[in-house]
């Protein structure tokens, strides 16, 4: 009785502390995002207003792939837990990709998964998702559409497709 | 408003430091009282809606009761309570203080310490009232402050501080006391700086005897050795402590100065933990619980063993990496590591690496 009682406390603390560390990591890494702008011209890290558990990026398509010259919103969820697990990231824009569900903008990477290290951060997990959008894993498809095309070898077929929707949805529409 | 209240003890303890000419630093007090300046402001702007309720709470009851101990008290002075309260106060009998604390209540959220001071000064007047009350209904007026004054001689030094942060024109022959205990307790003059510190804990005398011999010490080494200290980069700091205090404070942080100074000069470890981005101490920096390498705090690593316990570096399970395994397995590899580098101040990381490893 008395053992449950005092772990009760201890277990609110422990989360407390969970989401005061998680905080300042976010806090940090907000910081780092705003001295490091340039650092990387393909990803803009914008944080929520009121929210630090809540981030938005947008990334840029790598080049040499169907996604070229389109600029792609995700956003992120990051849990209290935070740097002990994974935020969980989806896109915001439509995008034709194997291991992005086509409708939610869920996506398919091993290190947003199991694979997660808490020394990721947010910039990395941001180039990990370049990385998966110039790379696509199709043996483990979200999108069975895109999956299937790229097994079937038609990537031709693939890359019209994924421009098709680059264009359409990630791409301004100015003439 | 807050910030001429929140002056006022300040001016008054320069005054007493004009007063007496044995400073040594005074610089160094004066930072500090800027510091308790910003620190009382900045508790005042939160406890300040507190206080406002606070105030109109306690004002009604404590009023009652003067009403009915003593009429001259009684009648509600806005104008001028604190001088009434300043020329009474001498023989700190409870009546004044009371009448003290209701001034201080009147005057409501203005009057930043009384109330703000602590719950406790709140607290000890509530349950002054009834006490006070009964004796009053005994016998009335006069003889009432005598008749309790035994009673408050027992908490006169923490009442006096109270008293001394609520009403600060007040300060100085209530503080004459405590200059005096404190003086006869230490030849230092440093307690000139903690006089405007009551705001922090209403420090009974048993408290504030072994502060006043005890922190001297550490103050001054402090004030020589830790002036970076304010920066809050305790990792910049051995460098500077190192030539300061090291031969001064041996004994005391031997082990903390040695281990930083050596890792400082000689190791380019993180300065910051990749987990939570907090800087890294000393103890910290020593630890390496993979061989790849990977630093993190202990805290973090604490976390990660609770969580899925592999090395955020490589991915490994901690506890196949350092085979003894489990937090008493690394606690002790760190504790070696820390006599390492306590036998040979220029120790490296590849001895130390070396040291796990094997042994573990």
């Amino acid at each position: 009785m008395p053992q449950s009682l005092r772990q009760t406390p201890q277990q609110q603390q422990r989360v407390h502390e969970e989401g005061r560390a998680s905080r300042a990591r976010l806090f940090k890494e907000y910081k780092e995002v705003q001295r490091e702008k340039s650092a990387d011209p393909d990803i803009q890290l914008i944080c929520d207003d009121s929210n630090i558990f809540k981030w938005t990026a947008l990334i840029k398509g790598p080049s040499e792939t169907p996604y070229e010259g389109g600029v792609f919103q995700l956003a992120f969820a990051i849990p209290e837990q935070y740097p002990l697990l994974p935020p969980q990231v989806r896109f915001l824009t439509k995008i034709f990709h194997p291991n992005v569900h086509f409708k939610t903008g869920e996506i398919c990477l091993d290190i947003l998964k199991n694979a997660w290290s808490p020394a990721w951060t947010l910039q990395s997990v941001c180039r990990a998702i370049i990385a998966l959008m110039a790379h696509p894993e199709a043996d483990s498809p979200l999108n069975c559409d895109s999956g299937n095309l790229l097994r079937s070898g038609d990537i031709r077929g693939y890359q019209s497709m994924a421009r098709m929707y680059t264009r359409l949805a990630a791409i301004s529409k100015k003439s | 408003m807050g910030y001429s209240d929140a002056a006022s003890p300040a001016s008054a303890a320069a005054a007493r430091e004009t007063r007496k000419e044995k400073r040594g630093n005074r610089t160094a007090a004066k930072l500090k009282q800027s510091k308790l300046e910003t620190r009382r402001g900045q508790w005042l702007s939160q406890v300040q809606g507190k206080d406002a309720k606070d105030a109109k709470i306690a004002a009604a009851p404590t009023g009652a009761g003067s009403n009915a101990g003593s009429p001259i008290l009684a009648s509600p002075h806005p104008p001028l309570p604190r001088r009434r309260a300043d020329a009474r106060s001498r023989g700190s009998d409870p009546e004044d203080r009371e009448e003290a604390g209701a001034a201080g209540l009147e005057v409501g959220s203005s009057d930043l310490d009384s109330p703000i001071n602590s719950p406790c000064s709140n607290n000890s007047q509530g349950d002054g009232c009834p006490l006070r009350k009964g004796c009053s209904g005994n016998d009335g007026g006069p003889s009432l402050s005598s008749g309790s004054s035994v009673w408050s001689s027992s908490r006169s030094v923490s009442d006096a501080e109270e008293d001394d942060t609520g009403c600060p024109e007040d300060d100085s022959e209530v503080l004459d006391d405590w200059e005096a205990v404190a003086d006869a307790l230490s030849v230092d003059d440093s307690h000139c700086h903690q006089s405007p510190d009551p705001v922090m804990p209403p420090a009974p005398q048993a408290n504030a005897t072994p502060d006043n011999v005890a922190r001297p010490e550490p103050i001054r080494s402090k004030t020589r050795a830790w002036a970076p200290d304010d920066i809050f980069r305790p990792q910049s700091l051995p460098s500077i402590s190192k030539q300061a205090s090291f031969p001064a404070s041996i004994g005391n942080c031997w082990a903390g100065m040695g281990i930083t100074a050596g890792q400082q000069g000689i190791l380019s470890l993180p300065l910051s933990c990749p987990i939570c981005y907090e800087d890294l101490d000393p103890t910290d920096s020593s630890f390496l619980p993979c061989p790849c390498g990977f630093h993190l705090c202990l805290f973090c690593h604490k976390r990660i063993l609770e969580a899925d316990g592999r090395c955020p570096g490589c991915r490994k399970q901690y506890n196949n990496v350092s085979a003894a395994g489990g937090g008493g397995g690394n606690a002790a590899a760190t504790a070696v590591g820390i006599g390492r580098e306590m036998a040979n101040v220029v120790s490296l990381r590849l001895s130390r690496s070396c040291s796990m490893g094997p042994r573990y």
